[in-house]
């Protein structure tokens, strides 16, 4: 049995993980690419939307490279995502592919369903039921920690004093984090990344923009869509905090590496959205509305074109934006999306984070001398 | 006082409730008039623009009504059946609706999630008209009035079995209905001699033995009522073919489109057509769309003999 499971953020860190703990075999899914989303495009119906046209095109690049079993998340939520798997079984076959497609939705929503696909993989692990469920939590307690790292990293990278030791210190963390198995190896390597990241030299004075960036899942936090938008970011002297994390995605009752449980994201988002949107949209809201009010310079905003949560979530942010005056840039990703278009809106907004952040300094100036005379 | 109510997305299932609700706690409803160029215009030019066109038409409705009303109400439709869930669209409708800033008068926006118990979710709509200056008695009455006239949940259109040439028209009553917005599809199959079928002329028993065959179910509850249909009309061959209606940025719509495409490449099916409407669809091309199908569903009736018509084998 070879797995494959789409890439998105963390995702493959842990399936591997994971696999790896079972004894299963697992295949790793290629880089996104130009093919990856061509292929997408020419076997996905044309009003689907563009996550989907790139999990169909991964999904038989997986397949050609030796995967014959695809584990798709799906979850009933109100967005089209639930039926993603199934739309993608259909055209796999159709294609003639062969192969075999567990497709996971919360157990609190379909118990049967999860428990047979467990079963699926049952008779191929080297663990039982509940071993197998001991390692689940296992496999998602490192890719917490892994996302911890990352969180780190685009906080501290725009204010590193000598370059590359933010990613030198991220790079280590994760070597160790690596090779952990256990649940005390796993909060070793956490401690130990702590430490790295503590030793990582900072230039404090450097002036610096606070940019958040939020979004769909998976262009959100794939670099190949956003334009590898962390590492743009920190070389403009940003530095980043992210709304999403795949290990928060699959952590019920809240969003850990983020920092929020349910409720917190509830208030936060009031009173912008007042329910629950479907995909990442309340959390993206929630997010959006907290950096707004501790005074962030700018959010970048990335989702696939008519995503449905998303463009809920869009058409708040123009009210936030107002409110606090943070400029927020909303980037629509699909196959037709530029690169020199993206680029060219990603400078004009970190410009005018600069000039409004100047034009605030210099009213606290006036204010202060006023003050003073 | 004067509440509106835009006459658009789910005020073609639910109106008759939200206006009896209003009515009995004293309340004016305000429902702004049918749709036209100029709303969907000003509804395009103002809502998001990657919005699917019947938010656009609803924003156009709510634009129309603001200088008329003190408040506007825009219910949060969280669930149709147990077991389903509403589009993201109506659940962020109100917010939506808010974050047009100044534009408009205050939004009132009770919860309605018809799964959950009745008790729970009307207590919103209890509250909301003791706000509006009810009595806790008027309240109660004005919430049980609504939920009589929710009862019936469709309203019944022409049923009884078609006649003539039947062709199935599928797609959500907000555009099959709004004759602005479908460009009086009804209508046109109407003048070019056919019998125009809706999805909920379909029993729901139909729809239901429909929807088992389904692997995976469906859990937006007008798509299953769309899905289950459709594939009713073609496992038993009752329309001589389908048109199929979505709007442009329809998220469920995509989805269940790329469904019935794939249910019908399966197995001996009637012939589909799929027609994607937008704020730029003209009526001219959608005219000889229809025509050219039509023509080609006659052309099949008349040559091929009917036992050798595509029937479905299904169940």
């Amino acid at each position: 049995m070879n797995i494959n499971v789409p890439r998105c953020g963390s995702l493959q860190f842990m399936a591997r993980d994971l696999c790896d703990r079972l004894g299963l075999g697992y295949v790793e899914t290629p880089e996104y690419s130009e093919r990856t989303v061509e292929i997408g495009v020419t076997l996905a119906p044309e009003l689907v939307c563009f996550p989907m046209k790139v999990l169909i095109g991964s999904a038989v690049e997986a397949l050609e490279s030796g995967a014959d079993t695809l584990v798709m998340v799906a979850g009933y939520g109100p967005c089209r995502f639930n039926y993603f798997a199934e739309i993608q079984k259909r055209i796999l076959e159709r294609e003639g592919y062969r192969f075999r497609l567990l497709t996971f939705d919360s157990p609190r929503d379909t118990p049967r369903e999860f428990y047979n696909n467990l079963r699926a993989l049952l008779p191929e692990s080297r663990t039982g039921l509940v071993g197998m469920l001991r390692q689940v939590a296992l496999a998602l307690r490192k890719g917490r920690a892994l996302d911890e790292i990352e969180k780190r990293a685009m906080a501290l990278r725009a204010l590193e004093a000598e370059e590359g030791a933010v990613d030198q210190a991220a790079a280590e963390s994760r070597e160790a984090l690596s090779a952990a198995i256990s649940k005390a190896e796993i909060e070793e390597a956490g401690v130990l990344a702590r430490r790295l990241f503590g030793r990582v030299a900072l230039d404090d004075e450097r002036p610096h923009l606070r940019v958040g960036v939020v979004g769909e899942m998976l262009v959100s936090m794939e670099p190949y869509f956003n334009f590898d938008i962390l590492n743009w970011l920190a070389r403009r002297d940003a530095a980043v905090e992210r709304s999403l994390y795949t290990s928060d995605i699959f952590t019920p009752g809240g969003h850990p590496v983020l920092g929020f449980d349910d409720r917190m994201i509830e208030s936060a988002a009031s009173p912008y959205v007042c329910h629950e949107i479907g995909g990442h949209g309340h959390v993206n809201v929630a997010a959006t509305a907290d950096y707004a009010r501790r005074g962030f310079d700018a959010v970048v905003h990335f989702f696939p074109f008519t995503c449905l949560p998303e463009v809920i979530a869009k058409t708040v942010f123009v009210r936030i934006a107002g409110e606090f005056e943070m400029p927020i840039l909303s980037i629509s990703i699909d196959e037709q999306t530029g690169r020199a278009g993206m680029q060219t809106r990603l400078e004009a907004l970190v410009d005018l984070a600069w000039s409004n952040r100047e034009r605030k300094l210099a009213r606290g100036a006036h204010a202060r001398a006023a003050a003073g005379a | 006082m004067k509440v509106g109510l835009p006459r658009a997305l789910l005020f073609h299932h639910y109106g008759e409730g939200w206006t009896s609700f209003l009515d009995s706690i004293g309340i004016e409803p305000v429902i702004s008039a049918s749709t036209t160029g100029e709303v969907v215009v000003s509804g395009a030019v103002h809502a998001d623009n990657e919005t699917c066109l019947p938010v656009k038409v609803f924003t156009g409705h709510l634009l129309e009504l603001r200088e008329k009303v003190d408040a506007v109400l825009v219910p949060r439709v969280i669930s149709q059946h147990r077991g389903t869930k509403a589009c993201p669209k109506y659940l962020g409708l109100p917010d939506m609706a808010r974050s047009m800033g100044g534009e408009l008068p205050p939004v009132l926006s009770p919860l309605m999630d018809l799964a959950d118990r009745r008790g729970r979710w009307t207590e919103e709509w209890r509250r909301l008209a003791r706000d509006l200056g009810a009595t806790g008695k008027a309240a109660a009455e004005a919430v049980s009035r609504m939920l009589d006239s929710l009862r019936p949940l469709e309203p019944q259109r022409s049923a009884g079995e078609p006649t003539g040439f039947p062709v199935g028209v599928a797609g959500h009553l907000y555009n099959v209905y709004d004759e602005r917005v479908s460009l009086g599809l009804l209508d046109r199959v109407r003048s070019m001699g056919a019998e125009p079928v809706t999805v909920e002329q379909v029993p729901r028993r139909d729809v239901r033995r429909q929807l088992r065959t389904l692997d995976r179910k469906i859990r937006w509850d007008f798509e299953n009522r769309i899905v289950g249909a459709v594939l009713h009309w073609s496992r038993t061959a009752s329309v001589e073919g389908v048109v199929y209606v979505n709007s442009f940025a329809c998220g469920p719509g995509s989805m269940i489109g790329a469904l019935i495409e794939d249910e019908f490449s399966r197995r001996p099916s009637i012939p589909l057509m799929s027609v994607t409407l937008d704020e730029h669809s003209a009526e001219a091309g959608l005219l000889t769309r229809i025509e050219a199908f039509l023509d080609m569903l006659k052309h099949i009736s008349r040559t091929a003999p009917p036992g050798r018509r595509p029937r479905g084998g299904g169940p």
